[in-house]
């Protein structure tokens, strides 16, 4: 062992939402290991995947899950909300009732993670151009009102994929590092599921990588 | 058998590291030794043949084709197979009853014959002879042999299904450990409860509970559906398998979707919940196998089949699936109640047989709910071959108490199996991916069976002494 996966600077816990169908693992398959299937299962439960990437000669390490969609798993899912900084919440561009639960879905966030948490709204199936049924600038705005980010993507054909983890990891670690500056970390190896829902304990890693080599 | 045996090596399978975990003896290896020692010690042919049917029994032909291993010589123990062939065919009761153990410990060993009994008391230690006489890892043995034992054992099959009121204790004795493929849909369908033990009135019952369905689809599915419940089978059908040829065809998804939607309706309690739809496919696969025997099932076109076949086919993969899933209801319920206690029961259970794992697990932050929720909810469908997820059924469908219980067991035992390279991995996330995508591609029936061995032997030791999860509900984090 002892590659270089093994070594980062930072890990944020980014959770993926949304209703049942509208792509979001095929985006985490995109994302962390550029493929794709045209039909992948149905997500039980959760599932969980790691990419690091580099932000100012910082290694990220992005731990992602992905949950299931289906209402009956929130009782469930919701338990791994806890200490995710970053929510990319996923709706088909072609199914217009997956853009109406994007409500339920912040609601669901609000209930059940840290209030501090940076959302992306995610319009995916971008490459279904004639099946639109949400237009482009009423996400836009939607999200705005909201105070969330927004970008359309396509896991099929890759579009805007990458942008979308790089962004929203890119505003986690401007946040945590500016933050950092301010409250010096404890220096903690992070625990996923140790502590409750906070932006804090994800940051504290900086330590490891100096003491590690 | 050589390239069985480098299979087997590829395969990852760890049959020492397997056994090792609990500090007992081990299960399968001890019946061997007691044929040995019979034989060492010149003691009577009889006690000798029986120690060898044992063997023969339970490990398939580990005896013959195993026999660099052991070191009984081969003529002995060909002249005793043939022996042992021939007592399968004269008293197929007889060898129902050495299977009564491998099911059904302590009420099957009050049953075993005389001479076997013998045989336990001279050879077993205290705790060994409560475990029935496993088989180390099974291996796939020499076709030939393979094909001579799965033959008899079929023979056992026709005729237990040929008596007039089906014995299905004994039915489910010799069907705990494997079902030949062409006894599998009649058993089932006896196993589940559905076709009734009483063959004068199956015909009746097959024919009424056919028709039944069809009135069904009609009620339901024909007319106005739930729209959510709809919604979400129908997303979820296109992506089941993906990658194999015959669940793309309409015909076999519609017919998935229409049992999942008439269950999830008569069912409001838990609905349908992602995950079911996995369960079908056994049932479908196993019927569809019937209907076509012999065929090539990934890429079969169901088309071929008569509308009356398919029908069959749909109709009995509804019943059994019902049945199937009376006994885990509490899985899909609000909240998923059954599956957060048996996950609660799981972590208990692992920090008592392996403190280790646990603390490994733990001090890595992983949360049992977090891989283990999918085991339970799709009954491990997700995580071993379709062939494996059939041969672990016949064992779920044989559990004479409904399987609920035994299938924890055979979560823990699963659990268990990678337990050297899970203490291997250094972190959260490579204990996680690890979890998720365990590399059970190669795996066989024969992993399945020392799977199912280590189960019963897990529940044997547990769950037959209550203590040992009466704190299940307590954290211990």
């Amino acid at each position: 062992m002892g590659t270089r996966e093994d070594e980062y600077d930072y890990l944020f816990k980014v959770v993926l939402i949304g209703d049942s169908g509208v792509g979001k693992s095929s985006l985490l398959s995109r994302f962390t290991r550029n493929e794709f299937n045209l039909e992948s299962k149905s997500t039980i439960g959760v599932e969980f995947a790691t990419r690091s990437i580099e932000v100012d000669g910082k290694t990220i390490k992005a731990q992602i899950w992905d949950t299931a969609g289906q209402e009956r798993y929130r009782a469930i899912t919701s338990a791994y909300y806890r200490g995710a900084v970053g929510a990319l919440l996923v709706y088909d561009i072609a199914k217009h009732l997956s853009y109406e639960n994007v409500e339920r879905w912040l609601r669901e966030l609000r209930d059940h993670a840290d209030q501090n948490i940076l959302i992306m709204l995610v319009g995916n199936k971008s490459d279904l151009r004639h099946l639109r049924s949400i237009p482009t600038e009423e996400a836009k705005a939607f999200a705005e009102q909201n105070g969330l980010s927004f970008i359309e993507t396509s896991a099929l054909d890759s579009t805007n994929v990458e942008p979308a983890f790089q962004n929203i990891l890119t505003e986690i670690y401007r946040i945590v590092s500016q933050r950092q500056m301010r409250d010096p970390p404890e220096g903690d190896v992070i625990r996923p599921d140790a502590e409750p829902a906070d932006v804090r304990p994800s940051q504290a890693d900086s330590v490891r990588k100096q003491c590690c080599q | 058998m050589e390239s069985y045996q480098v299979e087997y090596d590829k395969n990852g399978l760890l049959p020492d590291t397997f056994w090792r975990t609990p500090q007992r003896a081990l299960p399968g290896r001890p019946c061997q030794r007691v044929g040995q020692e019979e034989v060492m010690s010149g003691s009577s042919y009889q006690q000798f043949q029986a120690s060898v049917n044992d063997a023969w029994d339970l490990g398939d032909d580990d005896i013959i084709s195993g026999i660099a291993e052991t070191k009984i010589s081969k003529a002995i123990s060909q002249t005793a197979a043939l022996n042992v062939i021939n007592s399968h065919r004269n008293s197929s009761k007889n060898v129902n009853k050495s299977d009564v153990k491998e099911s059904d410990g302590v009420k099957g060993r009050e049953e075993v014959s005389e001479v076997r009994k013998n045989e336990v008391r001279k050879g077993g230690g205290a705790g060994l002879r409560h475990y029935p006489g496993r088989p180390r890892p099974v291996r796939p043995s020499a076709l030939s042999s393979r094909e001579e034992s799965s033959e008899s054992k079929l023979e056992r099959f026709q005729q237990l299904h040929e008596i007039a009121v089906v014995n299905l204790d004994e039915l489910k004795q010799i069907s705990w450990s494997g079902i030949p493929v062409k006894a599998r849909a009649v058993t089932w369908r006896l196993l589940a409860g559905y076709l009734p033990a009483n063959s004068e009135r199956r015909a009746e019952t097959l024919e009424r509970k056919r028709a039944d369905y069809k009135h069904l689809v009609r009620q339901y599915y024909e007319s106005e559906r739930d729209d959510d419940t709809y919604r979400q089978i129908h997303i979820d059908i296109p992506r089941m398998s993906p990658l194999v040829a015959l669940f793309q065809q309409h015909t076999v998804q519609v017919m998935f979707e229409r049992i999942l939607y008439i269950w999830a309706i008569r069912h409001p309690a838990s609905g349908y919940v992602q995950g079911i739809n996995d369960l079908v496919t056994p049932f479908f696969m196993v019927f569809l196998q019937e209907a076509a025997p012999g065929e090539e099932l990934d890429n079969y076109p169901l088309d071929k089949l008569t509308e009356e076949q398919r029908d069959i086919i749909e109709a009995d993969s509804f019943w059994c699936l019902s049945k199937f899933l009376d006994s885990i209801q509490d899985n899909y319920i609000f909240a998923q109640l059954g599956i957060q206690y048996k996950v609660n029961q799981l972590k208990e259970l692992i920090r008592r047989i392996d403190l280790p794992l646990h603390e490994h697990l733990q001090s890595h932050g992983v949360d049992y709910l977090q891989f283990s929720f999918r085991w339970m909810n799709n009954l491990l469908t997700r995580e071993i071959p379709l062939p494996c997820t059939i041969r672990l059924w016949d064992t779920y469908l044989a559990e004479s108490d409904g399987f609920a219980i035994f299938q924890l067991y055979v979560c823990a035992a699963f659990l268990l199996h990678w337990r050297e390279r899970l203490m291997l991995e250094r972190d959260f996330q490579g204990l996680m991916i690890l979890l998720q995508n365990v590399p059970t591609q190669n795996w066989t029936d024969s992993n399945i069976s020392v799977l199912v061995a280590e189960a019963y032997r897990l529940k044997f030791a547990f769950a037959d002494a209550p203590n040992h999860l009466q704190s299940a509900g307590k954290s211990d984090r």
